[in-house]
């Protein structure tokens, strides 16, 4: 009955380690260390020229196929191009949903057309994507959803509101899950996945300011907005499906570790000369042996997905240890130094390290909470995967 | 072999006959019984008919052949059953220092000298032979074994001793595991000149340190991952309010903790030995031993949690596999001394090449890259 959740160790072929250098190469070009300041993680600044050139490159939409613009690479290639740019602090923001999971989406379900149309775009790092899932009344219980499409003439008229669309003030397009047929016994059912430009007439955008004061998220209104039948992507009705299979390119990549990542190095190049105290040197060796050992999971996990297999459960547990994992390095950092961080400081550490403080709780909440993963966990440690 | 990726794998027939071996002789009524007598002798014969305890000794030296990763994969079967026997000390640790020393690596077990970091045993030359001195702490299963292989410091050169057991004086202790200990006494030992030899270069306790830790890590991964399907299997058959307990999300979140860092750890260790085969990997062995050292709390207090009162009980196999973790999570360097070891390392190493010391470990540190 019981099943064990195995890893199986892989290491990088001499090619994969020319990506990794040719990355690093570039970004030294492109982001001197001290000159730009650093993202964390995937809260990356938004900045078109950047993923313009990183997709001139041939780094964005790098698994999507040629022939729509992409460059049929393997997730393994795409986990080392992201894990650089990541642990670089590099500005994805652009392009970064459209790139980890709205592109695999629209090649998986979407229509001949709507792949010419989206990919050749996402993949110039130029057409750029927000997630339509949460709603006011939708966290965790995504199938409870009650944005609503009603059949009209070509088309849906769509009603309802979408919440926590990060981005959606500056992006092109969102992947909007709504219902399409009424709620009769099981919820899973009647579901569907629309492409909504965000520029559409009837869709107003509300900025939800953010704790620390940022405009990041938005609540999206639906107010009788046409979504031509073009732009249902995959089959009506089977929604659920398609949404849990993109949620799984959203979990367990870089992301999902490295959002500190920049504070760790700042804290060294700030505040660590070559001979640490004791309890320096442990902190700092325990960050470095658990970044080690996470990086190795989560690069299995993209190996695995080049072989074909489907690491579902291997990705929830992988998410649910980076994330709680990038939390505690916050306060371990904090545990070293006598200070009172604050934003308003010439450290580039103490700035990270205070960013990270505000934003820290929501690492483990965004792309599927902690209770979440371990539920989905738990299923596959008892064979129901 | 210079790269990690030439690295060979745990080879699936060997796991698969060492845990059909063990799986038969090394049963929880054995293991127990291991605790009275001192160790497990039919355990013993059976691994040793097979060849087993010298797989990476060389043959010219004595041993069975067979690489390191073979060696660690049977380490992660003994840690998967428990078996309360010397194979790591045998093969891994002391085989390989009889062997390095041109000295005969006997048929019978081997235990190994310094146990512990500040273990400091003397030895001078005396007559024809060697007069050695002072007393060695924790070593594994002295009293079973037929000789102890020994790193003696003569002046600044390090030498391999092997001495024979038969007139030591070693007390009763016992790790937290149930598992010999023992302090030995060494004053007034003396040994012909036959038993002694100077270690080549790469032989020394800072090998031995490694190789150690190595060892640990494999037998942790090993029982990490006995203890997660003890649990979850017990989790689903156990019933309470009319359902199995691992129906409840409170009691999930254990199984989902205890699998989550047996995972890590046998990913750790995987990483670690096949970065061992390729290069020095202290860097690898010991954020391994690390993680599996600071992961044993999480292992056993999340499963023992899951079980309530029948997980502290002696009738029942859990503690055979928890206490084996608190013991070995402690020996060859603890979580706190191989953390602070990287850390000098990452201190050292500067800002600007962590990121590429932690995806290539030591190939960054010996500058070729990952």
């Amino acid at each position: 009955m019981a099943s064990a959740i195995t890893f199986e160790r892989t290491s990088e072929t001499p090619e994969e380690q020319q990506l990794r250098a040719d990355v690093r190469d570039f970004l030294a070009t492109e982001l001197p260390k001290g000159v730009v300041k650093p993202s964390l993680g995937m809260s990356a600044s938004h900045d078109p020229d950047f993923s313009a050139k990183l997709a001139g490159m041939g780094w964005v939409g790098m698994a999507l196929p040629k022939q729509y613009g992409g460059h049929s690479r393997s997730a393994v290639d795409r986990f080392i191009v992201v894990e650089e740019l990541l642990s670089h602090g590099a500005p994805v923001g652009a392009h970064w949903v459209a790139d980890r999971q709205s592109g695999q989406s629209i090649l998986k379900f979407g229509t001949e057309d709507q792949k010419r149309e989206f990919l050749p775009k996402i993949a110039a790092g130029k057409c750029w994507f927000s997630i339509g899932m949460s709603e006011p009344n939708s966290g965790s219980d995504l199938a409870s959803v009650s944005t609503r499409g009603v059949r009209g003439d070509g088309g849906w008229i769509v009603n309802g509101t979408k919440i926590w669309t990060s981005g959606a003030h500056q992006n092109h397009f969102f992947i909007v899950l709504c219902r399409t047929s009424p709620l009769e016994g099981d919820k899973h059912h009647g579901l569907t996945q629309m492409l909504v430009d965000l520029t559409l007439p009837g869709l107003s955008i509300n900025p939800i300011t953010f704790l620390d004061g940022r405009h990041d998220f938005n609540e999206v209104v639906f107010e009788d907005v046409f979504v031509p039948d073009e732009y249902v992507m995959g089959e009506v009705g089977m929604g659920w499906a398609q949404v849990n299979s993109e949620l799984a390119y959203e979990r367990a990549g870089p992301d999902r570790y490295l959002s500190t990542y920049q504070v760790v190095e700042n804290f060294v190049r700030e505040r660590v000369d070559g001979s640490p105290s004791p309890k320096v040197a442990e902190a700092l060796g325990r960050l470095t042996a658990r970044y080690w050992s996470l990086r190795q999971m989560s690069f299995t996990i993209s190996r695995m997905i080049d072989q074909g297999q489907a690491p579902a459960v291997q990705a929830s547990i992988v998410k649910d240890m980076g994330t709680v994992f990038e939390q505690d390095v916050i306060e371990v950092l904090r545990a070293l130094i006598d200070d009172e961080p604050s934003l308003d400081t010439d450290s580039l550490f103490e700035n990270l390290l205070a960013q990270s403080i505000l934003t820290g709780p929501s690492f483990t909440i965004r792309g599927g909470t902690t209770e979440v993963l371990r539920t989905v966990a738990s299923r596959g440690l008892a064979g129901r995967a | 072999m210079d790269h990690v990726r030439d690295a060979p794998t745990a080879d699936p027939l060997l796991v698969e006959t060492v845990d059909r071996l063990l799986g038969d002789v090394s049963t929880q009524e054995v293991v127990q019984q291991a605790e009275a007598d001192g160790w497990a002798p039919a355990v013993w014969e059976a691994l040793a008919e097979a060849g087993l305890p010298w797989i990476s000794v060389p043959t010219e030296a004595g041993g069975s052949g067979g690489t390191v990763t073979d060696a660690c994969t049977v380490l992660r079967g003994i840690g998967r059953h428990a078996a309360p026997v010397p194979l790591a000390e045998t093969g891994l640790l002391g085989g390989w220092l009889l062997g390095s020393g041109g000295l005969q690596v006997p048929d019978g077990p081997v235990t190994v000298v310094p146990g512990r970091p500040g273990d400091s045993v003397g030895m001078v030359s005396a007559g024809s032979g060697w007069a050695l001195s002072g007393r060695a702490h924790n070593v594994a299963w002295a009293s079973k074994a037929d000789r102890i292989a020994a790193l003696i410091d003569v002046d600044g050169t390090t030498h391999i001793a092997s001495i024979p057991t038969t007139n030591i004086k070693a007390d009763d202790r016992r790790a937290l595991s149930g598992e010999p200990r023992q302090t030995v006494d060494l004053d007034g030992i003396v040994l012909d000149t036959d038993s002694v030899a100077v270690a080549p270069d790469g032989v020394d306790r800072e090998a031995l340190a490694v190789r150690g830790a190595l060892s640990r890590v494999n037998l942790m991964a090993g029982a990490g991952e006995r203890i997660r399907d003890i649990t979850v299997q017990y989790a689903h058959e156990r019933e309470q309010f009319g359902r199995a307990i691992a129906r409840f999300q409170a009691v999930q979140i254990h199984l989902v903790r205890c699998a989550e860092e047996a995972a890590n750890v046998a990913m750790a260790a995987d990483t670690a030995t096949a970065s061992f085969e390729v290069a020095d990997a202290m860097f690898e062995v010991g954020a391994a031993k690390c993680l599996a050292s600071d992961l044993s709390k999480v292992i056993t207090k999340a499963s023992h949690q899951a079980h309530g009162a029948i997980g502290m009980t002696q009738e029942y196999l859990l503690h055979q596999y928890s206490r084996r973790l608190w013991t070995w999570r402690e020996e060859y360097g603890n979580a706190e001394y191989w953390a602070g070891r990287i850390g000098q390392i990452v201190a050292g190493h500067g800002a600007d090449r962590l990121w590429p010391l932690i995806t290539a470990g030591s190939a960054e540190l010996a500058g070729t890259g990952g």
